[in-house]
């Protein structure tokens, strides 16, 4: 009895060593990249937006129906891919070939050695087309270390249907004794802000502007604009004494919390998505969110404000300076892809002049070469059953990169996002003054600095 | 036996062996080097954390309130289901409902329902003539709200574990008590606490376990946010390990919250061992 007991467990032991292993064998194989006999799989990873959604739909079939190499695209959003990224780069894995990245991980990465130059990918000529801005994200320590793909400055957007009301026009005249008009200053703004705030247009209750505003990145993305155009500089120039108490940084941050008490209830949660859903509805006057949004305001299944919203660049600062956050993805490959050769082929491709347009007009996030800009395809379009042009951001855009700045680009950004976000989340809460919350902000961020 | 504890280090004990390792390390997932030996600068730099301090003030907090509100009010409803009630079945069905839900599924629910805008919580609390409030993104607010949120999935948890051990008891113990006129509140001060003395502690310490891992709800409602009154210890961890990628930080982290766990299971379990 005992020794068929002993038997029966030695069986069971094999069966079950035996399913380990085949699931083990399977689980490896369905992450890596895989070349049979004729056909080479890329595995890849984007952010669910829409420049992931059209890789995902359109340009991975098309890329193998041309060349033959399948391109599976997992969407997965960003701070899941920040983390996936890191611990797939820390154990050297060679699952995924190519990665969508938030440019501020560019350093990050570039400096653990974990992405693949770019440098040769695209040649001098198609460099020059690319907006020198975008290419600057995308580079690390003189190494190109991710093709652009997509830009957004963040700019001033307002409502032109309640700017071009001429009743809102009268009143804000008589409030103000100016005429009423997209904003250029940032005093000028908040005037307007403060006008438009609780007043009711097309039978909605208006707040006076909206912005991203949620703890985690949020609302350091919204505060570096403020930041940028007051000429605050978070950091010195190597990045290794942070310099959030200085007078600009105080100024343009006092500004920011005083707006945010014109946001919508809940405002202290805003995601870009919020920002989104609040246009569409017509429930704020004014925001600041990335250019490329638009689309969305456009799209008559979700928005009650079709062709509506208009773009400016960032309300100028006290001493005349006009500077959006830059927000950018680019594309990156793995440096323990088994394939690399055609990973970086992919990758350019994904950019090259006609897939920049393809992706724009698909609604992929802004042009990233200078020549799509100017590109029939993106700039005749018209709305459907509405005269406004699809595109007609593009020149705004075009001109706000040329004054936008990117996040402090140094390895440490995500864990200061981090540090700063609180900091700024209690500053808006009235928690802490604007003076106590930068000073420990300050103080936070040299200590993850000496760490 | 050999199998199952090779099993065992594999999945057990060499984890826990090597976070110890690397809690002594200063190690940066994403830098691409080696981990260095730093000795209990991370344990230093922990204890000098004002942030430490903070995620441990907050988690005990949640623990102390979550798992005393649902002892009592799991308690409570056992009790009321003891003596039997009319439709008892569905209703016992319907209050076991939160916990078979997934936490990640009840902090999503919780996100949409308190939502400021159109969260259906405010849209009543509206038609009624209450102010819009922001439950989740108030400094006053979002912590005692994930207490109610935590307390709302796991009092039937304990609820459970209660009714069982009350149907368990010995009837004659109730009637007897009865006979000699006792009432209501003495029976179960003198007769049922005592006798359930072993299931309540169970339960407790299972909660107050729990508890004290916290990091589902943080995650899918505030995020430890609104500045950082609902950051518990585990959301610490996960923001320095999975966000900043420090894993050594993040590894001395852990073993304070181990730490901390053992001390205070231990401690209560010691106190109720000593008194019965």
């Amino acid at each position: 009895m005992q020794k068929s007991n002993s038997r029966c467990a030695a069986r069971r032991a094999t069966v079950g060593i035996a399913l380990a292993s085949a699931l083990a064998m399977t689980g490896c194989a369905a992450g890596t990249a895989q070349s049979n006999s004729d056909q080479v799989t890329l595995n890849t990873i984007f952010l669910p937006a829409t420049w992931g959604t059209v890789v995902k739909d359109q340009l991975a079939p098309l890329y193998e129906e041309e060349t033959g190499v399948k391109v599976n695209v997992e969407l997965i959003g960003r701070d899941a891919i920040h983390e996936k990224v890191a611990t797939l780069f820390a154990g050297q894995d060679s699952s995924y070939d190519i990665f969508n990245l938030d440019y501020n991980w560019i350093p990050e990465f570039g400096e653990g050695g974990h992405l693949v130059p770019l440098d040769d990918a695209i040649t001098a000529d198609d460099k020059s087309d690319f907006l020198p801005l975008a290419l600057d994200v995308s580079t690390w320590e003189g190494q190109l270390l991710g093709i652009p793909q997509t830009i957004h400055p963040a700019v001033l957007w307002y409502n032109s249907a309640l700017y071009s009301d001429a009743a809102t026009q009268a009143d804000y005249l008589a409030a103000t004794g100016e005429e009423l008009a997209a904003p250029t200053t940032m005093d000028e703004w908040f005037e307007q802000v403060k006008f438009f705030d609780g007043r009711t247009f097309n039978g909605q209750e208006l707040s006076g502007w909206a912005a991203q505003a949620a703890k985690g990145f949020g609302n350091v993305h919204t505060w570096l604009s403020f930041a940028y155009s007051y000429d605050c500089e978070p950091f010195n120039a190597d990045f290794t004494q942070s310099t959030l108490s200085t007078p600009e940084c105080i100024e343009a941050t006092e500004r920011w919390a005083e707006m945010m008490e014109y946001m919508p209830a809940g405002a202290n949660e805003f995601t870009y998505d919020n920002v989104t859903t609040a246009a569409q509805q017509g429930t704020i006057a004014t925001a600041v969110q990335w250019s490329w949004g638009q689309f969305a305001t456009d799209d008559p299944a979700s928005s009650q404000t079709v062709g509506q919203w208009e773009i400016v660049e960032m309300p100028e600062g006290p001493r005349g300076t006009s500077a959006g956050h830059l927000a950018a993805w680019v594309i990156s490959v793995s440096k323990y892809s088994q394939n690399v050769d055609e990973a970086v082929k992919f990758a350019a491709w994904l950019e090259t002049k006609k897939n920049d347009v393809f992706q724009a007009s698909n609604g992929g996030g802004d042009p990233v070469r200078a020549s799509s800009y100017s590109d029939p395809e993106l700039t005749e379009q018209t709305l459907e059953g509405n005269d406004a042009l699809r595109f007609r951001r593009l020149p705004t855009v075009l001109a706000a990169m040329e004054s936008a700045k990117e996040r402090p680009f140094f390895p440490g950004e995500e864990i200061w996002e981090t540090t700063l976000s609180t900091e700024l989340s209690a500053i808006s809460l009235g928690e802490r003054s604007v003076e106590e919350g930068l000073a420990r902000a300050d103080e936070a961020q040299n200590r993850n600095l000496s760490q | 036996m050999t199998p199952g504890l090779l099993f065992l280090a594999a999945v057990a004990i060499y984890p826990t062996i090597y976070s110890l390792v690397i809690s002594f390390t200063r190690w940066r997932l994403t830098t691409g080097g080696d981990p260095v030996f730093v000795g209990f600068e991370n344990y230093a730099g922990l204890l000098a954390d004002p942030s430490f301090w903070n995620s441990v003030r907050v988690t005990l907090v949640f623990v102390v309130a979550a798992v005393v509100i649902e002892f009592l009010l799991a308690f409570g409803l056992a009790l009321v289901f003891f003596r039997g009630l009319p439709g008892e079945k569905i209703m016992r069905s319907l209050i076991l409902i939160p916990m078979l839900c997934a936490p990640v599924v009840v902090g999503l629910l919780a996100r949409f329902s308190l939502e400021p805008t159109f969260g259906v919580v405010n849209q009543l609390m509206r038609s009624v003539g209450l102010p819009t409030t922001e439950f989740l993104g108030s400094p006053d607010l979002a912590l005692p709200t994930l207490i109610v949120i935590d307390v709302w999935q796991w009092t039937p948890f304990l609820f459970l574990i209660f009714l069982a051990a009350m149907q368990g008891l010995p009837e004659e113990i109730i009637e007897a008590s009865k006979l000699d006129g006792a009432s209501w509140p003495r029976i179960i001060w003198h007769q049922f606490l005592p006798l359930l003395k072993y299931p309540i502690m169970v339960g407790v310490l299972l909660r107050l376990i729990d508890t004290f891992r916290v990091y589902d709800i943080v995650f899918m409602t505030t995020r430890g946010g609104p500045i950082d009154v609902t950051s518990t210890m585990s959301w610490q961890i996960y923001d320095v390990g999975f966000r900043s990628f420090t894993i050594s930080y993040a590894a001395a982290y852990s073993w304070l919250l181990l730490l901390l766990v053992l001390v205070v299971v231990n401690s209560l379990i010691r106190k109720m061992v000593a008194r019965s």
